[in-house]
């Protein structure tokens, strides 16, 4: 790709931000997703640890923030390609000159930057109405986190919906993948709790990385090599994302033009 | 004894009727993921998380708790489908122009769903059982069929009751998740219900669900049916109440649409 | 180089029948059609529904990809090349479907513009002259929802010209839009000729053919059965005269008798409300009227008409009768 292109496809993104975020945010399925189920997660969650004490508000908070992210990408980035097919402007999103993969792109960052409202919702409401101090121990470095966080869930999001218009099988799943991937980021308690043969697939979900550096900084606990290590994985996974995805991508489309799935009849 | 006959059979038509609608959305592979799997991810999760916060020894309070709130899956979209999806088949000024008993087709809608949900808790506490180590040896079987199917009738009710909301509001989705994580919160299948604050556990004991739950612990620990029986009486006659609150708000529809003649609006 | 060259194109369809024993079963829709069209020509693609046209359409703009033979779109092959191609090509495929209905037309015009690398400067001025040359100028600002199927194909128009296309294909533009909103559509099809640009348009309106296309391709089961100008494809029927009768219910039996006869050339069958019109082409002209009249003898017949053949007749002619 030369400059033109890049500036070209920085572009596409943006606008596909732009029409993605004005076209879901009066959307009550989105607000379900991104405020109500985070915050019902994180009233249970917080009556629930209680037992544990108070230091679990900002776990809380991040954990079901996490959960709001997750959900929103998996609903609403996974079927992002099944949507053009439904609305009729797949044919039309094929038969554009940019990649398709760069407009998913700015979709999926739109939506991964509204469901940062997840954790907006949970910080309000457990500093509103359980009254705790939520002060976060590492700022700088919870910040910084946030960003990898972003471009983690965003590269996952680019390889969840080829996947979801390669295989309807897969996609009956999906009401099924929320809890699944709940637990295997370790969103709301440690993956230590699963059996011992699912930390591979924690370590290759790039949301496990993402829970672990903003738990650690929130709470303090983590030293920066550890912050430092999430990081690295995230980026190393998000690269090996943007690969898949567009190996992928290519597949699915191919196979949508040779047997005609664009239009949906 | 001729409108019996006519109620029975209206009765028998609607639940064939919403049996045929549910498994047209129920194919073998969406059936496997939302009846099997989706059940069980759902009970490791909270069951993780609340021996996670309160010791491994609470496991089977939690199993069995999300165990039985299942039954609201059915209760709530099952019935709420079958009852929205006049509108959306666009057959509702059909139905009104009926003579039918309403009560009737109503409850028949609901019935297969009562089955159904019942399927789920138990397919729901066989995973407790084989993967979480759920303790099945004390408990009183044929009390905890018989609070099962109570559960699943209250939380029908419910979904009766969404359902016809659905009817004059267009966000039937929005209403049925949310009730479904209110439920969640209020019914005692993860926070007990002691460590809830005073009003809270006053909605708690308004829903539909809370006291199955609670009968549904205490039968699986060897309770008797018999110390069990407030309870589940209490939910007999709130299932009851909701499908009585469902049903009258559907003849209120009815009643508007046809005044203001505009049935097709539904 | 023709900016579009289509040789031996072939595309097939697998479909299943039956639900309990499922069955393979290959339908051929596109079946070794060659044509190529020249630039800033005006060519159309005339058939009835299912002829293959929106198929022969979509692999041309390299949505679909062709079972056999070859298509080159400005010298690219739309299979093993489809890039370069989008970049230069606009298409509409006919009815409402398409277009972000939570957003305003003009929004929806500059997502596209970005999607086609249009400069921002650039954009809001073709945006501007694009509303107003179909006719939607005021109307922009409004949601798509809102807007009638008229609107919204107007709307697809604007979409594809963003980029200022050198190929444009319009599949079956006019579909389901009124005789007023139908005409107006015809006349920016005209000034878009009128451009110098290269234009392939799907129909199955033989007077739209004959007022906009320089040529025409008749295709008919997957097939091309005819492709000459207009009046050449008059040409074809300039030795018959056709007779239209006004029939009241007639019988499937005396159909066929009339097809039979040693006179008569193609006979076709428009069913009105109670009544059809049956038209004959015959080299017999007035002539025939007799004959015809012995053969429907007892059934009640209203007008009876005589007239020159016109290109729908050559098209009736071609495709046998089922149009």
């Amino acid at each position: 790709m030369n400059a033109a292109d890049w500036r070209h496809n920085a572009r596409v993104a943006l606008a596909a931000f732009d029409v993605t975020l004005r076209m879901n945010a009066p959307d009550a399925f989105v607000l379900f997703t991104i405020l109500v189920q985070p915050l019902a997660i994180a009233v249970l969650a917080m009556f629930m640890l209680v037992a544990r004490g108070a230091a679990n508000a900002l776990f809380v908070v991040v954990g079901s923030g996490m959960t709001g992210l997750w959900s929103a990408l998996l609903f609403m980035g996974g079927n992002s390609i099944n949507w053009e097919r439904w609305t009729g402007t797949l044919e039309l999103m094929v038969g554009q000159p940019t990649p398709i993969s760069v407009i998913i792109f700015g979709k999926n960052l739109a939506i991964v930057v509204l469901s940062m409202l997840s954790m907006v919702g949970s910080y309000i409401f457990a500093a509103l109405v359980f009254h705790q101090s939520l002060a976060i121990q590492q700022p700088l470095l919870f910040v910084m986190s946030l960003g990898f966080t972003v471009i983690a869930y965003v590269t996952f999001g680019l390889v969840i919906a080829p996947v979801f218009l390669l295989s309807r099988t897969v996609q009956q799943f999906q009401n099924a993948m929320e809890f699944p991937i709940y637990m295997l980021c370790g969103f709301l308690f440690p993956i230590a709790l699963l059996p011992g043969w699912t930390t591979p697939f924690s370590y290759i979900l790039a949301p496990y990385w993402a829970a672990r550096a903003l738990h650690g900084t929130t709470t303090g606990a983590a030293t920066l090599s550890e912050v430092v290590l999430c990081w690295g994985m995230m980026m190393a996974l998000a690269a090996a994302y943007l690969f898949l995805s567009h190996w992928l991508t290519r597949i699915v489309l191919h196979k949508a033009r040779a047997d005609a799935s664009l239009r949906l009849e | 004894m001729r409108a019996l006959a006519i109620n029975v059979r209206l009765f028998m038509e609607g639940a064939l009727l919403s049996y045929v609608a549910l498994f047209s959305w129920l194919q073998p592979v969406a059936y496997l993921a939302s009846k099997v799997f989706m059940p069980l991810v759902q009970i490791l999760f909270w069951t993780m998380l609340g021996t996670f916060a309160t010791g491994r020894a609470n496991a089977s309070f939690f199993i069995i708790g999300n165990a039985v709130q299942l039954a609201a899956v059915n209760g709530i979209y099952g019935v709420t489908m079958s009852v929205g999806g006049d509108r959306w088949a666009g057959t509702l000024p059909y139905l009104f122009g009926t003579p039918a008993n309403r009560l009737a087709m109503f409850s028949g809608r609901a019935f297969m769903h009562v089955i159904d949900g019942m399927l789920t808790v138990v397919m729901g506490l066989a995973w407790g059982v084989l993967l979480l180590g759920l303790d099945f040896s004390q408990a009183n079987l044929v009390g905890l069929a018989l609070a099962i199917l109570i559960t699943t009738f209250s939380t029908s009710g419910l979904g009766l009751l969404l359902g016809c909301v659905g009817l004059v509001s267009i966000e039937t989705m929005f209403i049925n998740n949310t009730a479904y994580v209110g439920l969640l919160i209020f019914s005692g299948a993860n926070i007990p219900l002691a460590a809830l604050p005073g009003w809270m556990q006053s909605i708690s004991w308004a829903l539909p669900l809370t006291r199955g739950i609670a009968a549904s612990r205490a039968l699986i620990d060897g309770a008797s049916l018999g110390s069990v029986l407030p309870l589940l009486g209490g939910e007999v006659l709130l299932g009851a109440v909701y499908v009585l609150l469902g049903y009258s708000l559907f003849r209120w529809v009815e009643r508007q649409a046809k005044r203001s003649g505009k049935l097709e609006g539904f | 180089m023709n900016p579009i060259e289509v040789e031996h194109l072939r595309r097939e369809f697998k479909t299943h029948i039956g639900v309990i024993r499922r069955k393979a079963k290959t339908v051929v829709a596109v079946d070794d059609i060659s044509f190529a069209v020249s630039p800033g020509e005006l060519f159309g693609l005339l058939g009835p529904n299912g002829a293959g046209k929106t198929t022969t359409v979509k692999m041309l703009t390299t949505l679909l990809i062709p079972s056999g033979g070859t298509a080159r779109v400005l010298g690219h092959d739309v299979d093993r090349d489809p890039e370069p191609i989008r970049k230069r090509i606009g298409f509409i495929f006919g009815g409402e479907r398409g277009l972000y209905w939570r957003l305003s037309g003009i929004d929806n015009l500059r997502y596209f513009a970005s999607l086609y690398h249009v400069e921002p400067a650039v954009a809001r001025k073709r945006i501007a002259y694009l509303l107003e040359l179909v006719g939607l100028g005021d109307r922009g600002k409004e949601k798509v929802e809102g807007y009638s199927r008229g609107m919204m194909q107007r709307l697809h128009i604007a979409r594809t010209l963003l980029h200022d296309p050198e190929v444009l294909f319009l599949d079956e533009p006019t579909i389901g839009l009124d005789p007023v909103g139908a005409r107006e559509l015809r006349h920016v099809v005209r000034d878009l000729q009128a451009e110098r640009k290269t234009i392939l348009l799907t129909t199955h309106y033989m007077f739209e053919a004959d007022a906009l296309c320089q040529r025409v391709a008749v295709i008919n089961k997957g097939r091309i059965i005819a492709m000459d100008t207009p009046q050449a494809l008059k040409g074809h029927v300039s030795d018959l005269s056709v007779v239209e009768v006004e029939v009241f219910g007639l019988p499937p039996d005396v159909l066929e008798r009339v097809r039979g006869m040693p006179f008569v050339d193609t006979v076709s069958l428009e069913n009105l409300d109670s009544r059809q019109w049956m038209r004959v082409q015959t080299r017999r002209g007035a002539e025939a009227v007799p004959d015809l009249m012995a053969a429907m003898s007892g059934l009640r017949v209203g007008r009876v008409v005589v007239r020159e053949p016109t290109l729908e007749d050559a098209y009736v002619r071609l495709v046998g009768g089922e149009a």
